[in-house]
Parts: structure tokens; C-alpha cells; sequence
């Protein structure tokens, strides 16, 4: 169970499961309500529009649109609005406090000018300044969640980020899986021992 | 199915705590001998319309396994500090559901090697360890391993591997189908002149005992299994131990005490219902599956004014030699895809290293399988090779996933009484009852031979073409799924808890079978020894119980 080791590590610091368990009731809440309206109008519950702006800024920063789609087009913040308004509302007022602080600090730096509306370079070279800090981690954190999560958590949109990874959202497969599976020969023995 | 059930007056003969990899079999066992059996489950009954691919429910919301909020737990490394709750997750993590960590387990089933048994013997004391024989050997457990290969279900190529230990029938089912990184792994394994075989899984390749082969969704890790193919307990023994007519599964019913007369005998079991309201189940004889952390933790919960100490805890060794399992992983991309992500987690092991070579300069041995590890939202928040956790190198990084595998190694953990489990002193559970304080730091040996594999797997990869290689930080153990060692087996009640066949040294009929009987942390993959011992030990008691000896 090496990797769910390195799972759990990868993530223990940024996230507190407990706190998440406690809420598990309103996320499946949540999930339930996403499944049986697909087509909720896009809005948001917790960020205003500055706030939605710079996130969705710093979320395309994490994982970046380009060639293929990135943390925007898989509506990565409407994820992160939706976690906050819902499982993750017992750490909104925290997080809140982390986005107008850095929106504070990132205007005073940079003439008045949101982060949204800055260059891509100076939006990159303002975040290194950041990300080791608890503010952009939890963000950080949520933009994979909201890029890998099941869609039925907001994000995810078109199993895009599914898409990104190769990962195809099938309950069943068969073999050959993969390149290298293809034309395997067979199992070839060592000696005397096999036995069918 | 209408299962039998029982009034809690009715003394049955055998109360069994915990209904997972051992509980389920001694449940089927006892009950088909003729006894009357109560199975006492702190979790939930679901069934295979319950589980679902959701990665966030299952790895962050405790959705089948037990949460740090109800049942929170202590950590520490150093016996002289303080132990301390973990703000995210358990140190000691298992399936709180009927069928038990046999749910959600990732199903690696190799045997233990005969080595296992007599390996102090063979290689003498280590300093500072509680290194020691079991006192029984792999020829005795021969029959059952067979039993729960046929009867609970093993996919596998028997004499595949070189290394394999003797076996008296083959299995029942051929090996589930290689995956890309199985053939890669046996490619580069057989270039350096290394011996890679079909991995043994508990997992149905085509239809066995009335349940379906698996559909290679790829979710069994952490998982319950959707389909019924994976040869959990709820799948296999608890049906039919509820066939039987003699056996009720009692879930949501949580054992905090075993009840004791004055005599020095177990009466039942106090419980709590699922309403929280305390019960009290009466029995002639109790046997303790609750695996390696509940069991000692049961033992210690249960003291009375004969037994200050906890129950059967005469030799003082209740939860001491906590053993977990090392192992490191070592990562690598290919140029094509791999699409690990589809069917069983492993295809190909091999066990050149099984075994203790003192050349080394340290102790213990071990397994190396091929696989992708977690599904893509673990994989995407996994530390990759030096790359940035954000930006365009991040994001190759998630691009990279299908063409990516594994090299997971499975390995020893020396027996250090140090390493322990108790009751926190302070720390109570939603139910009020003493939390699990884990006292655990790794031998140095462990570390080293997790450190060895993973130069062998760099090796492996490298001869199999990869691209680019990378080891993951192997680190000090901070909380694990293989729970062993806590209350031993031997034939010496000053320093053992259960006799060789299960039974407390200090309690007539009081038993304990699972992952805590073990002497010895095998190379990982406890789960076949589990079930084997299950079987074994089941076939005693009932023994036992027919001669009145209990």
C-alpha cells in the first residue's frame, strides 16, 4: 500500500480529512443535487466576481490551458465555490481571509491592478513568491481536486480533467489495456515447477 | 436470505469479533462445524450496489475505512513523548464495514515462504528486537493456505515462481491478464537475470464458487469491489456462513469489553448498538478478529480487578511488537501508453530478494510488484521527480499518467517491542472508549531493505526501456494498513499472548486470530497468512469445543 502511503502524505498537510469527513453529509448533499440538475446556471455562492476572477486567474496558473484544456475549462472555481459554500464552508471565512490578503498585497505591489487582469509572467512570478504559504496550498489543493474529483462535485467539467490524464471514465474494460500488453506472447516458465 | 439471529440472552457458543479477512472465515468454519455463532461488526453492512469510483469519498471522506473524527487515534514515534492526534488521517487504517480491510484491500495473496516461520533459527537473535520463531511451521499452514486459495479464491500460476514454497494443489483459477506494466516489468526483470511471475491475486479471473470474474475496472485498491469479484469476506465467507442457519452477522454493533465472571472466563461481550445504547451478547467461548489494532486495543479495554493489566496481557505483550510493513516505490515513464489505470492493481511480482541475505549488512527481504498505484486524483497530488507542484511542468506531469507505472517494493518489518499500541491516556472516541496511541519508528534494517528494492526496481526499469526513473523518499512509517505482530503467538506464556493454536495463554476460552497472532511481518501482503491462520485455527477450536475443552 506504498502508494496510497505517498497519496496520503502527498496530501495530509493541505487538507484535514476529519474536517472533511464531518461534512460528508452535505457533500453527497451536494453531489446529489449536482446529478439531478446538470445544467445549474453557473453562479457563485461564496466568491464575488473580483474574487472568482483571481482565483480562476490562479487556478489556470496551477494547471494552464494551452494545447489542451486547463483548470478554466474545467471549471475548476465553480469546484472551489461550490466546496466552500457546501463541505468545505467551515473553512470559508479562513480562506477568505487568505484571498483578500493576497489580493491586497499582490495591488499594492503592482499599481492598484488585480491579479486577474496581470500578465501571465508577473502572475507566475507572484506566485512563486507565495506557494509555499498556506493560502495558495489550499488553493492548490482544491484546483487538482476540482480538475480529478468526480464531476458530480462541480468541477471537472466534461471529465476534462480526466481527459488531460489519459483516464479514460469506463466500469469495465478488457485486455489488451495498454502499448506494451498488445502482443505478449505468454508466460514462458523457469523450469519444472509450473503447474496450470 | 433470512439470516438467523439470536437474542442477546441466548448464550450461543462462539461470539467472533470482527467479520473481515479472519473474522469471515472463522464465522463460515465454526458455524458449518455445527456451532451457533454471533459476528459482531462495528461497521456498516453494504453491498456491492454500495460501492462506487470516487476517489474523494474513499481517500479523504473515510468512506469505508475509520475516520479521525469518530474514531480518532495517538501518534509518536518516541515512546518518551507525548502522542499526538493526526489532523488528517489515522495512523492505524482499516475497513469499518461487514467483511472488514477484506473489502477494500488491493488483494495481493502470495503465500509466506517456509523461511518465515523459523527465519530467527536460521539467521539468530538481532539486538534490540523481539526477533523470533513461530511456533508453528509453513508445512502445518500448507492445507489452509490450499483451503483459502480454493474456497475464498486465488487467481495464479502455481510453481511459476522459482521461489515459491511447496503447495499440494494448483489454483483454481488461471492468473488474471498481464497489463502493460507487467510485461514491461517481466521484460526488464528477465534481462537482469531476475525471475518475474503471474502475480497471485484474490481476485476471480472467470467465474469461481457462484461469483463472476473481474471486469478490469481498475478500482479494487481501497475500493470495495462493485461486481463481487474480488474475494472479499462479504462475498465469500459471510454468505456462507449465514447459509448455514447458525450464524448472525451483527453489524453496526461495536465490542468495547469482553464481559469475564469471576471464574477468569469470558461470559459475551459488551457492545454498542447502533443507537449507542450498550448491550451485552453471552457466549461460551469469544474469538477476537479485529485485526491488529482493535484486538490488543480490545485486550486493554477489557482489564478487571483479576486482569489489571488487560485481558490475556500476563506476558505484558498486548500490542507490543507492532509490525507494518515497509516498502518504497520507484516511479517511471514510458514512451507509449500504459493505461495502468485499467483492471487489478499488479501483474507480475517476483521474489528474488524474499530472503535475508547476510551479505547485505542488514536484515530482511522482500517482494517487487509492477502496477500504477492510486487512480488518477491520488496520482495527481503524489510529489512527482523534482517537478513543480504547479505550472506547465505540473501539468506534463498529469499528461504523463497513462504512460506512467510503478516498482512497489514489500517488505520486512523487524519485531521492536517499542513499537506498540495502547490506550491514549487521554484521547476517548465518539463512544467514549480509550483511542489507539501508536508508538512506532522504523527498525534501521526495515528502511534499508525498502532502499535495496528500490535499487533493484531502478535496475528492472531501466532494462525495460523506461524514459525517465525516480524513487520516492522512503520514510520513517507514520501510519499504516498492515496491522501485525500485537498480541503473538508462541509456545512461552512469559512471551506470548496466544498459544500456536490461538488461544490466550491467560484465558481458556478466549481466542485471537488475525494480524495480530503474527511473530513475524512476513514481505508484505499479510491478508493469504491471515485467512490461512483463520482456517487453521477455526479447525482447532471447533476442536476444542467438541472435545469440551474449552
Amino acid at each position: 500500500m506504498s502508494s496510497r502511503r505517498s497519496f496520503l502524505s502527498g496530501t495530509a498537510q493541505l487538507m484535514s480529512a476529519s474536517w472533511l469527513a464531518l461534512n460528508w453529509p452535505a457533500i453527497a448533499a451536494a453531489a446529489h443535487h449536482a446529478d439531478d440538475a446538470p445544467d445549474t446556471p453557473l453562479t457563485f455562492k461564496t466568491f464575488n466576481a473580483a474574487e472568482a476572477a483571481d482565483i480562476d486567474a490562479i487556478a489556470s496558473q496551477i494547471i494552464p490551458s494551452g494545447a489542451t484544456p486547463g483548470a478554466h475549462e474545467a471549471h475548476v472555481v465553480y469546484f472551489i465555490d461550490q466546496a466552500f459554500a457546501t463541505f468545505f464552508s467551515g473553512r470559508a471565512k479562513e480562506y477568505h481571509h487568505g484571498l483578500n490578503t493576497f489580493q491586497q498585497s499582490f495591488r499594492s505591489g503592482h499599481a492598484g491592478g488585480t491579479f486577474a487582469a496581470a500578465a501571465r509572467a508577473d502572475q507566475i512570478a507572484y506566485l512563486k513568491t507565495i506557494d509555499s504559504g498556506a493560502f495558495f496550498q489550499t488553493t492548490r489543493l482544491l484546483t487538482v481536486l476540482g480538475l480529478v474529483a468526480s464531476p458530480k462535485y462541480g468541477g471537472n467539467y466534461q471529465k476534462l480533467g480526466w481527459k488531460i490524464m489519459g483516464f479514460d471514465d469506463q466500469h469495465a474494460f478488457q485486455p489488451p489495456f495498454g502499448f506494451y500488453d498488445r502482443d505478449y506472447p505468454g508466460f514462458v516458465g523457469y523450469g519444472t515447477k509450473e503447474r496450470a | 436470505m433470512t439470516a438467523r439471529t439470536f437474542k442477546t440472552s441466548e448464550t450461543v457458543d462462539f461470539v467472533v469479533v470482527g467479520s473481515g479477512a479472519s473474522g469471515g472465515v472463522m464465522a463460515r468454519e465454526l458455524s458449518r462445524a455445527g456451532h451457533s455463532v454471533v459476528v459482531m461488526e462495528q461497521g456498516p453492512r453494504l453491498g456491492p450496489g454500495d460501492f462506487e469510483h470516487d476517489e474523494l469519498k474513499y481517500f479523504f471522506l473515510s468512506g469505508i475505512t475509520n475516520d479521525p473524527v469518530k474514531h480518532p487515534q495517538t501518534f509518536r514515534n518516541d515512546p518518551s513523548k507525548r502522542a499526538v492526534s493526526l489532523p488528517d488521517a489515522n495512523a492505524l487504517i482499516y475497513a469499518r464495514i461487514v467483511g472488514g480491510s477484506s473489502n477494500h484491500f488491493t488483494a495481493n495473496f502470495w503465500r509466506f515462504h517456509e523461511i518465515d516461520f523459523h527465519e530467527r533459527t536460521v539467521l539468530g537473535s538481532i539486538a534490540g528486537t523481539g526477533f523470533a520463531d513461530w511456533p508453528i511451521t509453513y508445512q502445518e499452514l500448507e492445507p489452509y493456505y490450499t483451503k483459502v486459495e480454493w474456497d475464498v479464491g486465488v487467481s495464479g500460476l502455481a510453481g511459476a515462481s522459482p521461489f515459491d514454497p511447496v503447495r499440494s494443489k494448483p489454483y483454481p483459477m488461471p492468473p488474471l491478464p498481464v497489463k502493460s506494466s507487467g510485461v514491461l516489468f517481466e521484460r526488464g526483470a528477465r534481462k537482469v537475470g531476475l525471475h518475474p511471475f503471474p502475480a497471485p491475486m484474490a481476485i476471480n479471473s472467470q467465474v469461481h464458487n457462484g461469483r463472476p470474474g473481474c471486469i478490469h475496472c481498475g478500482f479494487c485498491m481501497g475500493f470495495g469491489c462493485e461486481v463481487q469479484a474480488k474475494s472479499s469476506s462479504l462475498y465469500t465467507m459471510i454468505p456462507d456462513a449465514e447459509a448455514t442457519g447458525r450464524c448472525e452477522i451483527r453489524s453496526e454493533s461495536y465490542v468495547f469489553r469482553i464481559a469475564m465472571n469471576d471464574q477468569g472466563r469470558a461470559t459475551g461481550v459488551h457492545y454498542f448498538d447502533r443507537d449507542k445504547r450498550e448491550q451485552m451478547q453471552k457466549a461460551r467461548a469469544v474469538v477476537v478478529c479485529a485485526n491488529g489494532a482493535e484486538t490488543p486495543r480490545l485486550l486493554l479495554n477489557s482489564s478487571t480487578e483479576r486482569f489489571k493489566h488487560g485481558l490475556a496481557n500476563s506476558s505484558g505483550y498486548v500490542g507490543k511488537f507492532l509490525m507494518f510493513n515497509q516498502g518504497g516505490d520507484t516511479h517511471a515513464t514510458f514512451e507509449h501508453e500504459l493505461n495502468e489505470y485499467k483492471s487489478v492493481q499488479v501483474s507480475r511480482i517476483l521474489h528474488d530478494f524474499y530472503d535475508t541475505d547476510p551479505k547485505r549488512g542488514f536484515y530482511g527481504g522482500g517482494g517487487i510488484d509492477a502496477r500504477i498505484g492510486p487512480q488518477p486524483g491520488g496520482w495527481a497530488l503524489a510529489e512527482g521527480p523534482g517537478v513543480p507542484t504547479w505550472g506547465d511542468e505540473y501539468k506534463a506531469r498529469l499528461e504523463s499518467f497513462s504512460r506512467s507505472m510503478l516498482c512497489a517494493g514489500h517488505t520486512t518489518s523487524l519485531a521492536v517491542e517499542s513499537n506498540n499500541v495502547s490506550l491514549d491516556p487521554e484521547l476517548k472516541d465518539a463512544w467514549g472508549i480509550p483511542a489507539i496511541r501508536t508508538t512506532y519508528k522504523d527498525h534501521p534494517d526495515d528502511l534499508s531493505i525498502a532502499r535495496f528494492l528500490q535499487d533493484r526496481a531502478v535496475e528492472i526499469l531501466d532494462a525495460a526501456g523506461a524514459k525517465k526513473i525516480w524513487k520516492a523518499n522512503v520514510a520513517e512509517s507514520s501510519f499504516a494498513v498492515h496491522l501485525l505482530g500485537t498480541c503473538r503467538m508462541g509456545n512461552d506464556p512469559k512471551t506470548s499472548v496466544i498459544d500456536k493454536y490461538h488461544r490466550t495463554h491467560d484465558v481458556k476460552n478466549l481466542f485471537l486470530c488475525d494480524g495480530s497472532s503474527f511473530v513475524t511481518s512476513g514481505r508484505g501482503q499479510p491478508t493469504m497468512t491471515i485467512e490461512a491462520l483463520a482456517f487453521r485455527a477455526a479447525d482447532h477450536i471447533s476442536q476444542f469445543a467438541k472435545r469440551n475443552e474449552i
